[in-house]
């Protein structure tokens, strides 16, 4: 065979050798995402998203969206602008979600013996759903960053509200009021990481009485509409080939 | 000879291999925390434990056993370290073998982080519930911010019995009864699970028709806008309403399923009840201390001085953990572990009776390999080259006395 002569010989063959090529892509693109996503998301979202002494109704639901919409927004315009395809927060969140509970069920329980009910991820899908269909039913960045975006730090809370809120359920300890996930965490002894690390219930937001979480996540969908900006044009030049010699 | 050189670097390759290999399969459990390696100002100049006692030493699961003690927050605190106003009193065990079911100061409950005052002397309790099986070294512990986690003194334990029995029951303030081990468990899977598929359902759509080869052909045509079809909008509009129903009505279902829930708990305890300590009848001038490398021994002249009304003895010199005993004024009875414990460790150049209202100078020597292991010579390599532990001096009557001690050291290498 010549180097002129093409590879395969027949229309149906070249469907074949294109649907193996899409399964290969799809494999190696969801397990780099996983693994590149899943460090980014330990190192900034970290004890946040490890313990749900941490899941509180200022931080965590400030924190995990902002640096969570990161690689979704870069994977999107990937594959968005190239390929036209509307999959790329999803495909970010099932790569990260996989990479959590494998982490959270072999390491944190297998390993150290952390209850799972202590330790779970945070719940990132509804936001990355919306903000696929946003890209695709806009087909804008613009549109994408400020309606995605919202929505990305909006239904974060919501979405994870009906599995933390039977954590939140009060109990009174030798004297003192706790959460039943206050309680997870003074009894699950974590040596490296005493009380006092915590970042929960801290800042100024006192105005809004007992309803922060609403104005949390309000905050926290304006910042991740700039950080989605920021990211997707990451993921444009990353995906671009500009920085490749031209033949 | 090229031949041998050849198989020779081949198998060398090999046997490499074949090394690291299993090494990766050799994971013996961790089960010290690396005590030994923290500076030893640190455990020397900062929180001093002592009374220390450990309950049991061997503990069924699901049953309880207990450290109690006594420290001291040393008035000489270093500079390098952040004072202790935000601290944790933790507990030193490899993960969660033991749940920690309370812990006191001065007997109030400490699951938060407390400001102690330097210079004064606290108890404790911590009540552990034995977890997991296995042989742990447990250790008193401190956090403090700004400073780490300052390491008490450890003693083996052994939980017999088996995990799988083991239980959490709690009673919330609403009246009902759950088990915190397993609590929540099966709605966290379900929320998962279902989210997941929804992820899964919404990747699988695109999936089914080709994906990258022909789509990138089409794109790089310009021919972008007829991969997206009608269809595809609406099943794209379908998921978007479908999410967003699904977050309303799991929020407002949790919410009437759950009414009453409350925010994390989060503060600072402050006022911990200290320890009112005997009236303070000797006092002790540092004179001079080196530490003499070869020996595994520190000498210090001491001039004591016995302002009460009964004759004293030194009986004890503790640092870092490390009990120094005179024996012929003080044995230990509380089975303190055996590495820690130098029970002839201490010698005094003259250690009859100080009688009251005298003065005497005398020569303290603190010797024992635990200098070494315990990695307390490594104090001269600080960067402020000072000692400092608690003296403590018995009457007659077995009334005892702890007198603070802190002062520099001079390493002597011949």
């Amino acid at each position: 065979m010549s180097a002129s002569q093409s590879a395969v010989r027949s229309r149906a063959e070249a469907v074949k050798v294109s649907r193996t090529f899409d399964w290969l892509i799809l494999f190696t693109l969801f397990f780099v995402v996983l693994g590149g996503y899943h460090i980014h998301y330990m190192l900034t979202g970290g004890d946040w998203d490890f313990w749900t002494d941490w899941k509180d109704r200022r931080l965590w639901v400030t924190v995990a969206p902002i640096v969570s919409i990161t690689f979704p927004a870069a994977v999107q315009a990937v594959l968005w602008w190239r390929y036209r395809l509307p999959f790329g927060a999803v495909v970010c969140i099932l790569g990260l979600l996989l990479g959590e509970w494998v982490n959270r069920y072999l390491n944190f329980w297998g390993w150290t013996y952390f209850p799972v009910n202590f330790c779970f991820p945070s719940n990132l899908m509804p936001g990355a759903i919306v903000l696929d269909v946003v890209l695709m039913l806009s087909g804008s960045m613009t549109v994408t960053a400020v309606l995605g975006g919202m929505a990305w730090g909006l239904l974060f809370y919501p979405g994870n509200w009906p599995i933390m809120a039977p954590l939140h359920i009060p109990v009174e300890y030798n004297g003192m009021m706790m959460t039943l996930a206050d309680l997870q965490g003074y009894h699950y002894v974590r040596t490296g990481t005493p009380e006092y690390i915590r970042m929960v219930e801290k800042g100024t937001l006192r105005t809004f009485g007992k309803d922060v979480a609403p104005v949390s996540a309000f905050f926290s969908a304006f910042v991740s509409i700039l950080i989605y900006f920021l990211w997707h044009f990451f993921g444009k030049w990353f995906g671009g080939t500009s920085f490749t010699q031209s033949s | 000879m090229k031949l041998i050189k050849d198989k020779v670097t081949k198998l060398s390759f090999v046997a490499l291999l074949v090394t690291v290999t299993a090494a990766m399969f050799y994971a013996p459990t961790a089960s010290a925390h690396g005590e030994k390696s923290q500076a030893a100002f640190m455990r020397m100049r900062t929180i001093h434990w002592f009374d220390l006692n450990w309950s049991k030493d061997t503990v069924p699961v699901n049953d309880t056993m207990t450290i109690s003690g006594k420290f001291h927050v040393f008035a000489g605190w270093p500079e390098t370290v952040d004072k202790p106003e935000v601290s944790f009193l933790n507990i030193g065990i490899p993960g969660p073998v033991f749940i920690r079911q309370g812990s006191w100061i001065g007997g109030q409950l400490v699951p938060r982080s407390v400001t102690l005052e330097l210079g004064e002397t606290y108890e404790f309790k911590v009540l552990l519930k034995a977890r997991r099986p296995g042989d742990w070294h447990i250790h008193t512990m401190m956090n403090v911010q700004g400073g780490g986690p300052i390491i008490g003194p450890g003693k083996w334990v052994t939980v017999t019995g088996s995990m799988g029995s083991f239980v959490n029951p709690v009673t919330t303030l609403l009246g009902d009864t759950i088990d915190l081990e397993t609590y929540n468990l099966s709605n966290t899977y379900f929320w998962h699970a279902f989210w997941y598929a929804l992820g899964l359902a919404w990747l699988g759509y695109w999936a089914r028709k080709p994906i990258f080869v022909p789509r990138y052909l089409a794109v790089d045509a310009g021919k972008a806008d007829s991969l997206i079809t009608a269809g595809d909008k609406k099943v794209a509009m379908g998921f978007a309403a479908g999410t967003i129903a699904i977050v309303a009505f799991g929020m407002s279902s949790t919410n009437a399923a759950y009414p009453v829930t409350t925010p994390l708990q989060a503060g600072l305890l402050r006022g911990m009840k200290t320890l009112e300590m005997p009236a303070r009848t000797v006092n002790v001038k540092v004179e001079d201390a080196t530490y003499r490398v070869p020996g595994r021994a520190m000498q210090m002249t001491l001039t004591i001085t016995n302002n009460g009304d009964s004759p004293v003895r030194l009986g004890e010199f503790n640092t870092a953990g490390v009990r120094f005993l005179d024996p012929a004024v003080h044995e230990d009875e509380t089975g303190y572990p055996d590495d820690l414990l130098a029970e002839e460790g201490l010698t005094v150049s003259d250690n009859s009776p100080i009688a009251p209202g005298t003065s005497r100078t005398v020569q303290v020597t603190a010797s024992d390999a635990a200098w070494e292991v315990y990695r307390l010579a490594d104090l001269i390599y600080d960067p402020d080259s000072r000692f400092a532990g608690l003296l403590f001096f018995f009457d007659e009557a077995g009334n005892r006395q702890m007198v603070t001690v802190d002062a520099p050291l001079i390493p002597s290498f011949i």
